[in-house]
């Protein structure tokens, strides 16, 4: 790469970098403290309210949802984590009560696949570009050189009758 | 004239669907799958409508029929007669008990709705639902088949009947080791 293409990466670049990174502390810095009855609602808004058509357990207002959520909370205050009380739940209604597929086992492929497409497709238009370019960059035969000089040895022509 | 025959049409397509509504046979259960089929069923334990004390456990060595219900639900209104009779004729040979579990409705409700269908089984109340997650229960009625052993070994869904009840209970009893 050229010192002139550098210059015109190099801003962009940075602000890719930094972007990225303020992003990967954001994400990762932990927020205050939630209360027990906020982990609940939280760990509630992922459950599927098993007597009702995709609604959330927190959305829900059916006995079961109720249900549901007294034991969640009941779990998070004895010191549950998040991942025992979904299995616990699990094991009684099956992974249907999951309203985001685990990210084990096999659902894990739901997770991983779509990754794998981007990865592909960003690969696939990254080969196409990478090519294209080359065609671009390549020597122009005699006959297309002779084509060129052709034409505007006419277009010069034609301008000065 | 015209008017007179699109009427009567009219009328005979409502008498057919009425008697076809009327005469059609009840919904019965169906067996769903569980993810406690086959491992050990859930621990009832409570205090029972009528004041006494109540836990599973007391009743291994017998199949145990345990029936979520309330007495809002149409469904177990449906099939109250059924287990009637099927805790009836069980009763001589001791081999099934029959054990009710409230769910989502009050005492007293459910103490009526049981006593003036003439049931004679312990039924435990459920505040907070706790046994109804326990078991997995989406809605009553839910009956669920425990073995001599407390395994649970049939989920069903919807108003059972005597010889459904039957019918697991040989099938779960052919299984058995």
């Amino acid at each position: 790469m050229t010192a002139s293409r550098w210059r015109l990466w190099a801003p962009w670049l940075a602000m890719v970098v930094v972007l990225s990174v303020a992003l990967a502390v954001g994400a990762s810095r932990p927020g205050p403290p939630l209360s027990p009855t906020q982990r609940a609602a939280a760990i509630d808004a992922q459950l599927r309210c098993p007597s009702c058509e995709d609604v959330s357990v927190a959305d829900s207002s059916a006995p079961t949802a109720v249900a549901v959520r007294a034991i969640v909370l009941q779990r998070v205050r004895a010191g549950e984590r998040q991942a025992q009380i979904e299995d616990f739940l699990v094991s009684r209604y099956g992974p249907g009560i999951l309203l985001r597929p685990p990210t084990r086992g096999a659902t894990s492929t739901v997770w991983i696949v779509p990754v794998v497409v981007v990865v592909l497709a960003l690969g696939g238009l990254g080969v196409f570009f990478w090519r294209r370019r080359r065609r671009a960059a390549a020597p122009v035969g005699i006959e297309d050189r002779s084509l060129v000089d052709h034409a505007l040895a006419e277009r010069a022509a034609g301008a000065q009758s | 004239m015209k008017a007179r025959w699109i009427a009567l049409a009219v009328l005979v397509v409502a008498a057919g669907l009425i008697a076809v509504l009327a005469t059609r046979p009840p919904a019965a259960a169906t067996e769903v799958n569980t993810p406690l089929l086959g491992h050990q069923a859930p621990q009832v334990s409570g205090s029972t409508l009528t004041g006494g004390a109540f836990t599973l456990s007391a009743l291994r060595g017998r199949w145990a029929v345990v029936n979520f219900f309330a007495s809002w639900c149409q469904p177990c209104q449906q099939e109250e007669a059924d287990l009637v009779a099927f805790a009836y004729q069980h009763r001589g040979a001791q081999d099934a008990a029959l054990v009710g579990v409230v769910y989502d409705d009050s005492t007293s409700s459910a103490r009526s709705f049981l006593s003036s269908s003439g049931a004679t089984w312990p039924a435990v109340a459920d505040p907070g639902g706790t046994l109804a997650v326990d078991f997995g229960v989406r809605a009553p009625p839910e009956t669920f088949l425990v073995s001599p052993a407390g395994v649970v070994t049939a989920h069903l869904d919807g108003p059972v009947t005597a010889s459904q009840l039957d019918y697991w209970l040989a099938r779960g009893t052919e299984a058995m080791p």
